[in-house]
């Protein structure tokens, strides 16, 4: 399809401006989600001491935080690629960027102020039954910023789907469909970047819609509380708008891994049937595979838990392996010159790889009614997020504001992000197979190996991210690098 | 549209404000929770909506002009017909004929009149955002309606009220799917679009007529 | 943005605005139930002067409970249901405060089938007394309305031969106004708490 030439956009914003302002909320929030973690992870190997309260705050934040950032930095990967290819409003991208910050704002307000400590998943009734530790005002405050946040989602991923129907015709053709059943030549298809942001978009947007519902189903619970509500259909709605909205995601910053490799490699992706159905399939299998999060909820009914597992084993895999296979066959023997950007992504692809397999363990009920609630379950989530998502989405950032920094910086900073990163994940994941719980302040002398171990993994990946973000903003301060941006 | 068509449109407005005004249907729609919300108001917005297109030609410059984007004339349908969601009119509705009388003028004339009215100025966008937010408030009044475990209108039993829920979530889901179904599919032939052809895309997407999103 | 814009957002806000909130009495109320509590509470309503008939056959007015504090429940003797709930509750209430300055009635909003033959029976069941705990139908029809109307009680059928009503008792203060609304299933202290004499 057309590849439109779209330049500095008429009177408005700099989308170049646009995306280094997301990339540069992205490094400062994400540094101090990762100081929050880590910070976590000090405590429970008794290096430092807080509150039990405080610790249950600060994982509220950084729950929250890190599902945010790792959206809309995801979001400013996806809409910097997909224009390439549709016409975007850039007015509607910054538009979400300050109904982020608002957003976030409220719900630091609610943490750090209120004392909100109902975890990212707010799972109801507990916002509004805190024992005390918090008012209603404050549960108010958090759930109206998330709100807020969805509020700039929606706008973003409407705006995307309107380009992509202006040019496709329609979100069928935006996915490929007709390709991936072999309806249609694979060559007139979608590029890479359209078929992924249509998924994320649709996925996205199904999700904050049902997250709204229940959103503001709790906030009328919250004050009038004559009205009530199903706990596990509530349950169910926040795992499904939860679910949807993280593993999107990853979603959006694979985009990265199919322009940023080839540019390196000067192979164009191959788009062929395979990877038009990887990416069918997983819109239908991101959208349907939330109960896997039920698993130990035995009141779900049955066949929904055995769907869960059934689609949890297979629901990551198309897209992954047509990705993982895509950027194998795009490097070898094409002699890539390997920058920090290509580097990073590609352990992103890695990364992700690797994180799916203990995912699909706990996906399993009878593993699942072990493991759920151990360390296991941020061990494999770390693992595919940091070293998956957040891997890619730091090579974005090295390839928007790589080119005029320091040199040493960048390879500095990914070595220690992947080192730390891998022994942050496997104490994590250690400690569930020795059965550390996940989510517990006081750990007991037993644990305490684990734990000290994470501290060296969080630390690590601190310093790591510090350098890369660091080498970001060094670029910003030099015009900007002509890195296709315009 | 002609005027012999507008005739016949204001004509089918009026007849059908009357007949749902008048006691057997008015009673029968009123008697039950599910009806009265998924029938009547929505059959009172539509009628406003009807003399929207009859009016259009003669709709006053200065409310064309205010209307930006079509912001004040949406916000008023929207505070119009949340105002007949609460429970608290629904009751008064029923028990007292001015009040009923009321919902019959103030639906048509202040809900769909300026709906139909602004429609049109809205941009491609905001549409997609209203309907993404309709089908999302459906499902949350209908959460409500479910979840109360005591009645909340005193005219209505708690099993109409469960019901008169399951049917606004399920209004939510059929209308939630018929917009992803008609995206999905699109434009018959998905071929590089004249830009005449756009307009005729950003009318798909926003369900409704003409303007196609300003780019910034 | 154009001519006329800001003007017209802000009449719209302002209508809107203060239409919901008129309606939801200041965002407190969005149900009948919660607005009555609230228009009772800050203004109690002089009850109209009824003749009822009670489960002897003697026939009384409301005025006569002037100087007592008089608690109302609304019922049908066939009613399955909550009407043996309230019945209960006012038989507790009699067990906790046998010296009060206190009487009770119960109104039958379906003198259609409630003789004085089926009141009697349903008072049997609570153990009510005339004239200390009344089970009564209004003289006419008009006095029963009266009465629905004054108190904000809304009965109708439930589909199945009888009844859908609430199951609040309300309380009636010694100047003879309706001056509060307890919920079911109160505790005793609740309801004694409702019945302490509000403001003259």
């Amino acid at each position: 399809m057309t590849t439109q030439a779209i330049g500095t956009s008429r009177g408005g914003i700099d989308a170049g401006i646009a995306v280094r302002a997301y990339l540069a909320v992205t490094g400062i929030v994400l540094l101090l989600m990762m100081l929050f973690g880590f910070t976590m992870r000090l405590a429970q190997a008794q290096w430092i001491n807080i509150e039990p309260n405080t610790f249950y705050m600060i994982l509220t934040m950084h729950g929250s935080g890190m599902v945010g950032i790792t959206g809309l930095s995801g979001a400013a990967v996806m809409w910097y690629f997909v224009r390439r290819h549709v016409p975007v409003s850039t007015g509607v991208f910054v538009a979400n960027l300050v109904f982020f910050l608002v957003g976030a704002l409220l719900i630091l307000g609610s943490g750090f102020i209120g004392g909100f400590a109902g975890a990212w998943t707010f799972l109801y009734p507990l916002p509004e039954h805190s024992g005390g530790l918090w008012s209603a005002n404050a549960a108010a405050f958090y759930m109206l910023g998330l709100l807020v946040i969805g509020v700039g989602f929606l706008l973003l991923h409407l705006d995307v789907l309107r380009g992509i129907i202006s040019v496709y015709g329609g979100l069928g053709a935006g996915l490929g469909a007709k390709q991936a059943f072999g309806l249609a030549p694979e060559k007139d298809g979608p590029p890479p970047a359209v078929a992924a942001a249509t998924m994320a978009s649709i996925s996205n947007i199904v999700g904050i819609v049902i997250g709204a519902v229940v959103l503001v189903l709790m906030l009328v619970t919250l004050y009038v509380p004559s009205f009530t509500f199903n706990t596990l259909l509530a349950k169910n709605l926040i795992y499904y708008f939860g679910h949807t909205f993280i593993n999107v995601t990853i979603y959006m910053a694979v985009i990265a891994v199919y322009e940023i490799l080839p540019m390196h490699t000067h192979r164009a992706w191959k788009t062929n049937r395979a990877f038009y159905l990887a990416w069918v399939l997983s819109t239908l299998m991101v959208l349907t595979v939330y109960p896997h999060h039920l698993l130990m909820d035995f009141a779900m009914p049955t066949w929904m838990l055995i769907a869960g597992q059934i689609i949890s084993w297979v629901s990551g895999l198309p897209v992954l392996l047509v990705t993982a296979f895509g950027a194998l066959t795009n490097v070898y023997r094409s002699g890539i010159k390997w920058s920090v950007a290509a580097g990073l992504v590609f352990i992103g692809v890695a990364g992700w790889a690797i994180g799916v397999i203990p995912a699909i363990a706990d996906g399993t009920v009878i593993v699942n009614s072990v493991m759920h609630n151990t360390q296991w379950v941020p061990g494999h989530f770390h693992t595919y997020l940091l070293l998956g998502m957040v891997a890619m989405m730091l090579g974005f950032m090295a390839y928007i504001g790589g080119g005029r920094a320091p040199s040493r910086l960048g390879p500095a900073g990914l070595w220690t992000f992947l080192i730390g990163g891998a022994i942050f994940v496997l104490a994590f994941l250690a400690g569930g197979a020795a059965s550390v719980p996940r989510r517990y302040a006081v750990h007991l002398p037993g644990w305490l190996p684990y734990d000290r171990v994470g501290v060296i993994g969080a630390g690590l990946v601190v310093i790591g991210t510090s350098l890369l973000v660091t080498r970001f903003f060094l670029a910003l301060r030099s015009p900007m690098s002509g890195d296709g941006i315009r | 549209m002609r005027r012999i068509a507008r005739y016949k449109l204001l004509l089918a407005a009026c007849v059908a404000w009357a007949c749902l005004w008048l006691p057997p249907l008015r009673s029968m729609l009123e008697s039950d929770m599910t009806l009265h919300m998924t029938v009547q108001l929505p059959l009172l917005t539509a009628i406003g909506v009807m003399l929207a297109m009859v009016l259009r030609p003669h709709e006053p410059c200065w409310f064309a002009d205010a209307d930006w984007l079509g912001i004040p004339g949406v916000l008023l349908a929207i505070f119009t017909t949340s105002l007949w969601m609460l429970p608290r009119m629904l009751d008064l509705a029923l028990g007292n004929v001015s009040i009923d009388l009321l919902k019959f003028a103030s639906l048509p004339l202040l809900a769909g009149l300026p709906l139909g009215l602004s429609w049109p100025r809205v941009p491609a966008l905001g549409r997609a955002f209203l309907w993404a937010n309709l089908i999302s408030m459906l499902a949350t009044m209908g959460g409500l309606y479910l979840g109360a475990p005591q009645r909340l209108c005193a005219y209505y039993r708690l099993d109409q009220q469960s019901a008169a829920g399951t049917a606004l979530v399920a209004i939510a889901i059929v209308l939630g799917l018929a917009w992803f179904i008609v995206l999905f599919i699109g434009a018959p032939s998905p071929a590089k679009p004249r830009s005449a052809d756009k307009s005729r895309i950003n009318e798909r997407f926003g369900w409704g007529a003409s303007h196609t999103f300003p780019r910034s | 943005m154009k001519r006329g814009f800001i003007p017209l957002l802000g009449l719209v806000l302002l209508i809107g605005v203060s239409a919901l909130a008129r309606a939801t009495d200041g965002f407190q109320a969005v149900t009948s139930d919660g607005a009555r509590q609230l228009s009772v509470a800050r203004h109690p309503r002089s009850i109209p002067d009824v003749r009822l008939i009670d489960q002897n056959g003697h026939s009384f007015s409301l005025a006569d409970y002037r100087g007592k504090t008089l608690l109302v429940d609304f019922i049908y003797t066939r009613c399955p249901t909550l009407c043996g709930v309230l019945g209960n509750d006012f038989h507790r209430v009699l067990a906790a405060m046998p010296n009060k300055q206190l009487d009770l009635l119960s109104v039958s909003f379906d003198p259609a089938n409630d003789d004085h033959e089926a009141l009697k029976l349903y008072g049997d069941r609570f153990g009510a007394t005339a004239p200390r705990w009344r089970i009564a139908v209004a003289a006419d029809r008009r006095g029963l309305d009266a009465l629905l109307r004054t108190f904000g009680v809304v009965v109708i059928p439930d589909g199945i031969g009888g009844f859908v009503h609430d199951g609040f008792i309300y309380v009636v203060d010694q100047h003879g106004r309706f001056a509060n609304i307890i919920e079911p299933n109160a505790s005793a202290q609740m309801i004694e708490a409702a019945m302490r004499p509000a403001k003259p």
